[in-house]
């Protein structure tokens, strides 16, 4: 008690602050004033509009039918049973799951060969981290301009090399329209893990190397023994974070297939998007990303609970 | 793990060579469609079709340049670009560094508020734009400016909040606290005191904010047409190469790798932080 009152006898030499009652009250509320434009924003831009297309999706939004009449599950319905929606979703799970895959193999193996420092690695990792900054519009330009035929020398280089003649087209027949797609994704997105990655290794302490190879331990049982293990909340974290973006899949679809062959290239994004946005169907559209989202939530759930599982333990 | 075991044996045995081959073909592999794109910019058209191909023209040309920038009206999507990137990464940074430092701070609305913004980060675009695209109608912002800053701010927020936060917590709070003991209002102890001591935090969100908005397709595709459009949306003229606008494509790709690839690779040091929002300090 006696504590308190010396601690509290300077305050009035301190000048406490003399506001207004508004200024009072804005300092009560300090925390919330300070909060309130992002979340009113996010509110206004981001969840207003989500329930606004909830309702879109249960009614007929036409542009040229005045009046929007009430559907009830239609929309959904006429999603659900769209062979060409189901065969995006799909594309889009496989699409991604190679990508981030392969990915996550190529951007552990380079992280693993950059750990430790040797002259030109600075320049080497500002050579490896450009293609984060680029568009993925111009990703989906670049390889384009690589493999499209007659232009690219891809196919030239790939004659040369195997010695028959090569003629392939790489954006309009598929298998081979899958590979580029996966190749765009991968030339831009590796990095991502190989960043992620690189900061989980070197946090790992060099002292559990040094006692491994006191013990005479051999590299393949240390990485799987010290490596991997240590490694591991790193290597969730980069998989969820890169997956959830991977399942997005448009702008490289948009600039090298448009979707083609026929629909063969159509990933979920690209779906709803032709369906709003060319067909103007929009309230099936606006349905369908409600299913889409949902799925999406529902990998986010397990994921991110997992994640945050690991971050705790 | 194939792949991760050279590099294991190249480290024990003390014989760089499968590092030097991992590295160098990973290395070529990311410099390759940028040297094409280069060479396919400044090459003249006659040279496009030739076999085998024209690796570097003799005579390099800028009219790929000249006609991408004025005939394609690439100059108009540049400076939209610029205009709308700007306005966005301000209006992120500034609310996005309110929100976090009364996250970190004050601890407001507990985990649910911050996770919540968190969870907007991983909702799918198309969600978004469609219902956005039917209200900037209704309301006449449809294809301009401030639509579209509007929409990247939102669209930048969760990065630049979770990305502040992770800063100001980790910034000691006594200065902060002695300035309110001194008697300054908690305004001008965040204003005068955190937000100085937090500006690289700020800036470096600030810089991935622009990156993002800068390299930003979806939402600008489906909120512009004629008057707002970006960079990254005048490729839409170059799709399926008709007429075979191959070095105008490749010009205009160039013209805008500039400006994020410059500052990103300023802004390295930050880049995990960028990337997981904040929870890696890498």
């Amino acid at each position: 008690m006696a504590n308190i009152a010396v601690l509290e006898t300077p305050k009035p030499a301190g000048a406490p602050p003399r506001l207004s009652s508004f200024g009072a009250w804005c300092d009560r509320n300090f925390k919330w004033l300070l909060v309130a434009p992002a979340v009113l924003l996010i509110l206004a831009l981001s969840i207003y509009p989500l329930l606004f297309s909830l309702v879109v999706s249960f009614i007929n939004y036409d542009f040229q039918i005045p009046g929007h009449a009430f559907v009830g599950l239609k929309n959904f319905e006429m999603v659900i049973f769209d062979p060409v929606a189901r065969r995006a979703l799909l594309l889009t799970a496989i699409l991604s799951g190679l990508s981030v895959g392969i990915e996550f193999l190529l951007g552990l193996a380079v992280a693993l060969v950059m750990m430790k420092s040797f002259r030109g690695r600075g320049l080497i990792m500002s050579i490896l981290i450009v293609p984060l900054f680029i568009s993925p519009v111009i990703v989906g330009q670049a390889f384009s301009l690589l493999l499209q035929r007659p232009f690219g020398p891809t196919n030239y280089l790939l004659s040369q090399l195997l010695g028959t003649d090569v003629t392939i087209s790489w954006l309009t027949e598929s298998p081979w329209v899958y590979l580029s797609i996966i190749l765009a994704d991968v030339w831009q997105w590796t990095p991502f893990m190989f960043v992620i990655l690189l900061a989980g290794l070197t946090s790992i302490p060099p002292n559990l190397y040094e006692a491994a190879e006191l013990d005479g331990v051999g590299a393949w049982q240390v990485f799987w023994s010290i490596t991997l293990p240590l490694l591991g909340p790193m290597i969730l974290l980069a998989l969820t974070f890169r997956l959830l973006d991977a399942i997005r899949l448009f702008d490289t679809i948009f600039i090298m297939t448009g979707g083609g062959p026929g629909t063969q290239t159509y990933t979920a994004s690209y779906y709803l998007y032709t369906v709003g946005f060319t067909q103007f169907h929009l309230s099936q559209a606006t349905a369908g990303s409600w299913l889409f989202l949902i799925i999406t939530a529902a990998v986010v759930a397990l994921l991110v609970r997992r994640l945050l599982r690991v971050e705790k333990a | 793990m194939a792949t991760t075991r050279p590099a294991r044996r190249g480290r024990r045995l003390r014989i760089p060579l499968a590092r030097i081959v991992l590295l160098g073909f990973f290395l070529v592999f990311v410099l390759i469609p940028l040297y094409w794109m280069l060479n396919t910019s400044l090459k003249p058209s006659n040279d496009y079709l030739a076999i085998p191909p024209v690796w570097w023209p003799d005579e390099p040309t800028l009219v790929h340049y000249e006609a991408a920038l004025f005939a394609y009206r690439g100059l108009e999507g540049l400076i939209n670009s610029i205009i709308v990137s700007s306005a966005a990464t301000v209006l992120s940074a500034l609310f996005g560094s309110l929100m976090a430092y009364s996250l970190a701070r004050y601890n407001t609305g507990g985990q649910h508020l911050s996770f919540w913004v968190l969870s907007q980060r991983f909702l799918p675009p198309i969600a978004i734009v469609l219902p956005v695209f039917l209200i900037y109608r209704n309301i006449g912002i449809y294809d301009t400016h401030i639509g579209l800053i509007l929409a990247y701010t939102v669209f930048t927020l969760p990065v630049s909040v979770w990305m502040m936060y992770a800063y100001f917590r980790q910034m000691p709070r006594s200065l902060e606290e002695a300035a309110l003991v001194d008697g300054c209002t908690r305004w001008r102890a965040f204003w005068t005191v955190a937000v100085p001591l937090a500006a690289p935090g700020i800036v470096a969100a600030a810089v991935f904010a622009f990156i993002a908005c800068w390299t930003e397709f979806f939402f600008a595709l489906l909120l512009t047409s004629r008057n707002a459009f970006t960079l990254p949306t005048v490729f839409r003229a170059f799709i399926g190469f008709q007429g075979a606008q191959y070095g105008e494509a490749a010009a205009l790709a160039i013209v805008s790798l500039g400006p994020s690839i410059v500052l990103g690779v300023l802004a390295q040091r930050h880049l995990v932080r960028g990337l997981t929002l904040g929870a890696v300090r890498g």
